[in-house]
């Protein structure tokens, strides 16, 4: 087979139907190490859950229900649907040393390890005790997430860029535009191109025409 | 394991012969462009004269009350206008001059030029099919 086939295959399956996804991003070396190319890994059944029927977001306030940090609520950092796992920021860690490098033995620091789904519930906003939760509609036809047991509605948490930059509180640079020039409507429809505009515009006279040419 | 899978897993024996050989590639009197376009021509005597109609020179109106700038804000709300579709263009230049003709009972279909439908693209400077301007 020619070789930019075989590249171009080793491209292409890059995450084949039964690859084992870890904590780690599929395009990392460590994932890399875990998964090379031609490894079959040992498969992990999970049940699966349709995207409509997810409830757990990032960003939501969850009880853990078995484990080592049975009983404490925290926040969702990170979610694998995949997998069906969540991680909690600073719940159910354990801890390994990170950056080591010769003799330096590198930080010791405190990793989370995912739970899965089941060992885990939503947590009802008003007397924040653990609670089952239902998708249902509300009057206006919303698709929310009811609590079982006293029918509270929990909102969606609020998104948060992975940047950390909270627009309200944003403060424009010099090279920023403001929003009201942004949302200035200053487009006219016409049949001209934007060169010919131009040339309209500072009065260029181009009668030369280029000569005729032919490629085949 | 096949012998496809065994070579894909580690390295591809043999340089990639697909590579595009470029001027950084081969030994040092090898020379080849990396397609910038001529600004002049090349004499018998091997003697450059630069063309200075083939040097391109940027034509920049004045940015007097000009005040978009490079980046755009993050508290900017997302815009509510549409993508300007040929279908919206026609509506909105074409469409009141060609009712108003038809109710004057001036439109006629081989007279379609004044509304700045162009029959064909020969002797224009910026032909729009085929497409020579870089936008």
């Amino acid at each position: 087979m020619r070789l930019t086939a075989l590249l171009s295959m080793a491209a292409k399956a890059a995450f084949p139907r039964d690859y084992r996804y870890g904590t780690n991003r599929p395009w990392t070396i460590a994932a890399q190490r875990l998964n090379p190319p031609g490894k079959k890994r040992r498969k992990v059944f999970v049940e699966p859950i349709a995207n409509e029927d997810w409830h757990v977001l990032r960003g939501d306030t969850v009880e853990i229900l078995s484990g080592k940090d049975k009983g404490k609520q925290g926040k969702v950092a990170q979610v694998f649907r995949r997998r069906s796992w969540v991680i909690l920021e600073g719940l159910n860690t354990h801890y390994r040393y990170i950056g080591r490098s010769g003799d330096y033995r590198g930080t010791y620091i405190a990793s989370e390890a995912p739970l899965l789904l089941k060992d885990v519930t939503l947590i009802d906003p008003t007397d924040r005790k653990p609670t089952d939760i239902e998708w249902r509609y509300t009057e206006e036809g919303e698709r929310v997430r009811v609590s079982v047991r006293t029918g509270r509605i929990i909102p969606k948490p609020v998104y948060q860029r992975r940047d950390g930059i909270i627009p309200q509180q944003w403060k424009d640079g010099p090279k920023d535009t403001s929003p009201e020039d942004t949302l200035q409507k200053t487009y006219t429809p016409s049949l001209k191109t934007l060169e010919e505009e131009v040339m309209e515009k500072m009065n260029i006279q181009e009668d030369r025409r280029p000569r005729k040419s032919y490629w085949y | 394991m096949g012998v496809l899978s065994a070579l894909m897993r580690g390295l591809v024996r043999g340089a990639d012969r697909m590579a595009e050989f470029t001027s950084k590639r081969g030994p040092r009197t090898f020379y080849k462009s990396r397609g910038a376009r001529p600004t002049g021509v090349l004499t018998a005597s091997r003697k450059f004269i630069p063309v200075q109609a083939m040097i391109p020179e940027f034509v920049v109106p004045s940015l007097e009350g000009f005040n978009l700038k490079p980046y755009v804000s993050y508290k900017t709300p997302a815009g509510t206008e549409q993508p300007m579709t040929p279908e919206m263009l026609f509506n909105q230049v074409l469409a009141p001059q060609i009712e108003r003709d038809i109710e004057e009972g001036v439109f006629s279909e081989e007279n379609l030029e004044k509304y700045g439908l162009e029959k064909t693209q020969e002797g224009k400077l910026f032909k729009l099919h085929p497409k020579n301007f870089v936008r």
